[in-house]
């Protein structure tokens, strides 16, 4: 689904991801790699495909946007080192674009990892008059995106079902991302009047 | 020693104590020293604990002619009790015993209380015999070495196997006896139920089907034929409008005499809201009464409970309020009256309470039945019938638990590990299991040691190792400790503890509920007006209040639904007047009132006392014979409203009006509000029903229930909600540390996320299938819901077009919490949904 804000093009991706095509840049927050392997030292059986779907997920976005840059908005590694560490330096290895990482509160993983594997690493990101964080935040005159929230909606219909999906949750003054990980949780949001909600799901970005 | 002589050594000591062994006492006594396994039906008080311990310490003493100098190494018995608060006078009872015939063996308690010191003395060498908890049994199972110490276990004893039959605590047991009968050649294992539906199967469940120690055992049934009086207190002024949720406030005058000529009455309520509120309202208006009464549930804190139980046992109280808390174990003799406030809805509940009182022998068991509205008196009526025919409900064990499973074989793995073979072998032997397959077993083998179906490149997982020679073992201390903390299948909501600011601790409260409060807001708890000032790490700090308005917390579970046995009886009860309102249409009314005894149409004194109400709901619809299944359907200001009259219970209502619903709005787009209660649903719409329509395509069919019910009923989200049981049961998420909880609200989001994973990427796992199979069965009673609806296939619909809101219709119309279904069509399930915003 393609949206304008402030007159600028922006792609929303079924995953979560974001697409700018001025910039030829896709944004993507909250992967939360490790996260699943991180449980899994600890006994808990979470499923270890869910570990490949994130990367079959970035993978997805990248063929398709095709970008020059992939900017993570932070809260891209969950714990500290394990051995999904190798996936992720595999993937990067076979990126061709260059990637940058604005630094969330889970990111605990010394920086010199990063950078040796060439990415930069940013506190924030500003272009023109978009900020990039991780965290929401409203700054006079720029249109802040974000991540950190994992911003989910809950819809209700039919009966007495209910369904929680995560979205994109546009305010006047800023853009939050639904976090792209797979094993990653929602926090359902209460949109304000002159919010706009945007769902993802398996294969459609829906306004709501 | 021979028989006689050890018979000798146990009626001295009944007769030291003045007292006689029951026929079913000697009965067990025999039945045990012959090598013998069994369940014994027996209610509490009536000296069930002798009834076995008494062969146990006589075998023993048969088995060891030097009894009496030398001491016993190791534990002799294990006596599982499903209540920590019954340990104690199990103990009290059986070192008397020993102690009085000179057999010096020591009796120990190991339940969750014990503490870390006793524990530690515990595991270094276990009492003669040991009492004990399901959940702490199987940390008995956790330990290293656990098959010596219990090599030479003589017997276990599982109390109120009732109580853990129809639950996961019950599965437990079964597998904790399977391996138990494996380490200790020797063992003799035996039950304790009280009267339930299905007390064969229960023995079959305890012993494993068709395991030696079922074909090698017997049922004893102690036949103490108790007199129990059910009075139903009838309203002098019948309402034609039974209006639901009085609470049965309004006969509280009536209840006070009952409360004053008798010397302790206990007073059930079924709610913890209600019971908070009757002991307010009884303290408003006889405030004389102040200091003589007292409230009892289970979300007061334990020292205040014991004091009430032991001011029971003195005598020192007037009256109780109580809920379901005071319905077990403990015996209380100086209780002579019981006041059921509103409908118990199972028949074993009210003959238990019933038999709270009149303990001394020859005593009648008077039990009074307050009606919260009039309708409930049809329910007095069958319950009636059901103290005569002991018609009482079955337990229904669980199948194919693979949460416990996964827990048990951690357990094992934690402790000295276990070769899959031999467990697969003694798995099978118990019910719950016996229809594992050998690929289900090794699925939750590769989960305990994989962590997935396969070998993962680089990956961490750690549970249960494979060693060299095959045993299944855990290593890892960090695993195994985190194991032992949440061994157990009871997962409760998180409680937090109410303490007054100046310190004094109230008692405990879900955390749902406080959720909804702010500081400052006043609510009634424990009999006391409480302002909230803080919530903080997991405790609620209050001060009293002055203000009289409160909330008054509403705890889960708070509302139940008639058993299928109660619905039958009500039915019955039912069908017994609409033969008389066919047969009789004269002569029944001038009758009403003059006839003193049961009356000469068969007619109890509760329906008859109704008949002013029946006769208001023939005016323009029907009282409901055997063949007929009414439905009226009449206008009023809210819109069109169409009432089912099933009488199958509120479970099977709400599941049975969610799918007529669902199937309605395949006919046409409609919208419906949805209520229910246990003699009836409702559905409400703004548009007319085409009633006409829904018999002509057989709606209430009994084919496709299912797959039209996970479609009318949101499944897959009542499945993620049971899923969270599941989930901490078999490992999945980690509830703490002791003092150091996980906060609920972040359980249930783990286990929630967790759910999606797999419903994602391993939609074959067993224990997401698990999720499923619970909530069809267990939640949804998909079952009873059949059965009704065959049931109906066979009936007669008789549909009345009413100009006003019938009797029988007014309880369920004035019901406020409806569910809402809606069917205008929309494209796909997204777009169907709409955006709910919710009030922040």
């Amino acid at each position: 689904m393609e949206i304008t804000i402030r007159d600028t093009l922006f792609t929303l991706h079924p995953s979560g991801a974001l697409y700018w095509k001025d910039q030829n840049m896709v944004l993507i927050a909250d992967v939360h790699l490790g996260k699943i392997s991180h449980f899994r030292k600890f006994g808990s059986a979470v499923p270890p495909l869910a570990i490949k779907s994130n990367f079959e997920r970035l993978n997805q976005v990248v063929s398709w946007f095709k970008p020059a840059r992939i900017c993570f908005l932070g809260d891209l590694f969950h714990s500290t080192l394990n051995k999904e560490w190798r996936f992720f330096e595999e993937w990067v290895n076979d990126q061709t674009a260059q990637i940058i990482l604005v630094k969330g509160n889970h990111d605990i993983i010394t920086p010199s990892k990063f950078t040796d594997l060439g990415i930069q690493i940013k506190e924030e990101l500003l272009i023109n008059n978009f900020l990039l964080t991780h965290h929401p935040a409203e700054r006079d005159g720029v249109f802040t995106i974000s991540g950190h929230i994992h911003p989910g909606i809950k819809l209700r219909g039919l009966g007495k079902q209910t369904l929680n999906v995560p979205c994109f949750h546009r305010q006047p003054k800023q853009l939050t991302l639904p976090a792209f990980g797979a094993f990653t949780g929602k926090f359902l949001i209460t949109p304000k009047k002159g919010d706009i909600i945007y769902v993802t799901t398996q294969n459609e970005v829906l306004v709501i | 020693m021979n028989k006689k002589n050890l018979y000798r050594i146990a009626d001295n000591w009944f007769k030291n104590q003045d007292w006689k062994p029951f026929p079913f006492q000697k009965q067990a006594w025999d039945a045990y020293l012959q090598g013998k396994n069994g369940l014994l039906n027996a209610p509490t008080g009536s000296g069930k604990t002798y009834a076995l311990w008494v062969p146990i310490v006589l075998d023993y003493i048969r088995e060891h002619p030097n009894y009496k100098t030398q001491t016993h190494k190791g534990v002799w018995a294990i006596w599982v009790t499903p209540l920590r608060a019954l340990s104690v006078e199990i103990k009290n009872a059986t070192q008397r015993f020993v102690d009085d015939i000179g057999v010096p063996f020591t009796v120990g308690i190991r339940t969750g209380d014990t503490s870390k010191k006793e524990r530690a003395a515990q595991n270094r060498r276990l009492p003669n015999l040991l009492i004990t908890t399901p959940e702490s049994l199987q940390l008995l199972l956790s330990s290293k070495g656990y098959d010596k110490k219990m090599n030479s276990l003589a017997a276990v004893v599982t109390d109120e196997w009732h109580e853990l039959l129809g639950s996961k605590r019950g599965v437990q047991m079964e597998l904790a006896l399977s391996r138990i009968k494996t380490v200790a050649p020797k063992l003799r294992i035996w039950g304790i139920s009280a009267t339930i539906g299905n007390l064969d199967q229960a023995r079959e469940v305890l012993l494993g089907p068709g395991s030696e120690s079922f074909q090698n055992s017997v049922l004893i049934k102690a036949k103490i034929n108790k007199k129990i009086r059910v009075k139903s207190i009838i309203p002098k002024k019948m309402e034609l409008f039974p209006w639901r949720g009085h609470l049965g406030l309004h006969l509280l005058e009536e209840v006070i005499p009952i409360i004053k000529s008798s010397k302790t009455t206990l007073l059930f309520t079924n709610t913890r809201s209600q019971c908070e509120i009757w002991f307010q309202r009884i303290l408003d208006k006889h405030p004389e009464l102040a200091g003589e009464m007292a409230m009892h549930h289970g979300s007061i804190n334990k020292e205040t409970r014991k004091w009430v139980e032991n001011a029971i046992r003195e005598a020192t109280l007037k009256a109780v309020v109580c809920t379901s808390s005071l319905d077990l174990g403990v015996d209380f003799a100086p209780v002579e009256t019981i006041v059921q406030i509103g409908g118990p809805k199972g028949v074993a509940r009210f003959l238990q309470r019933a038999g709270r009182s009149g303990h001394q022998p020859g005593k009648e068991s008077v039990i009074y039945f307050l009606p919260t509205h009039a309708m409930e008196l049809i329910e007095a009526s069958a319950l009636q019938k059901a103290v005569k025919s002991q018609k009482v409900e079955e337990r229904i064990p669980y199948l194919n638990s693979y949460d416990v499973l996964v827990q048990y074989l951690t357990t094992l793995a934690v402790s000295d590990g276990f070769y899959p073979k031999e467990i697969y072998r003694e798995v099978t032997t118990t019910f719950c299991y016996r229809s594992l397959t050998p690929e289900q077993l090794g699925w939750i083998l590769n989960f305990i040691t994989l962590g997935s179906q396969s070998l993962q490149a680089y990956d961490e997982f750690k549970k249960v190792e494979i060693e060299e020679d095959g045993r299944y073992k855990t290593n890892n201390r960090g695993v195994a400790m985190r194991h032992r903390l949440q061994i157990g299948t009871i997962v409760s909501d998180a409680v937090l503890t109410v303490k007054f600011l100046k310190g004094g601790y109230i008692g405990s409260i879900e955390e749902w509920f406080i959720s909804k409060l702010k500081p400052g807001d006043v609510f009634t708890f424990a009999g006391r007006n409480l302002e909230l000032f803080r919530v903080k790490n997991m405790q609620v700090l209050v001060k009293k209040s002055k203000e009289r308005s409160s909330i008054v917390p509403s705890w889960m579970g708070g509302r139940m639904s008639l058993s299928s046995e109660m619905s039958q009886l009500l039915r019955e009860e039912l069908y017994a007047v609409a033969e008389l309102l066919n047969s009789d249409q004269h002569n029944y009314s001038e009758n009403n009132g003059e006839t003193k005894k049961q009356g000469k149409h068969g007619l109890s004194r509760e329906l008859r006392s109704l008949i002013p109400i029946f006769k208001r709901q023939v005016k323009e619809s029907i009282v409901p014979g055997p063949k007929q299944l009414l439905i009226e359907t009449f206008k009023t200001r809210e819109g069109y409203h169409n009432v089912f009259y099933p009488f199958e219970g509120r479970f099977v209502h709400e599941a049975m009006g969610s799918l007529l619903a669902y199937r309605i709005s395949l006919l046409s787009s409609i919208t419906f509000s949805i209520a229910f209660n246990d003699y009836g649903f409702e559905l409400l719409s703004d548009q007319e029903l085409d009633m006409q329509q829904v018999l002509d395509n057989e709606l209430f069919s009994s084919r496709f229930v299912k797959s039209d019910l996970e479609k009318s009923l949101n499944a897959t989200e009542m499945a993620r909600r049971k899923f969270r049981d599941i989930a901490v049961i078999a490992g999945l998420v980690f509830t703490g540390f002791p003092n150091k909880l996980v906060k609920s609200k972040h359980l249930q989001s783990s286990a929630q996320l967790l759910f999606s994973v797999f419903n994602d990427y391993e939609p074959d796992n067993l224990l997401l299938k698990q999720a499923y199979t619970e909530t069809f069965e267990h939640q949804l009673e998909e079952g009873r819901l059949q059965l009704a609806l065959q049931r109906i296939e066979k009936q007669t619909i008789i549909w009345k077009t009413c100009t006003k809101p019938t009797p029988f219709s007014f309880p369920i119309i004035t019901d406020r919490l409806r569910e809402k279904l809606s069917s205008e069509k929309l494209a796909d399930r997204i777009k169907r949904m709409l955006l709910h915003l919710e009030k922040s």
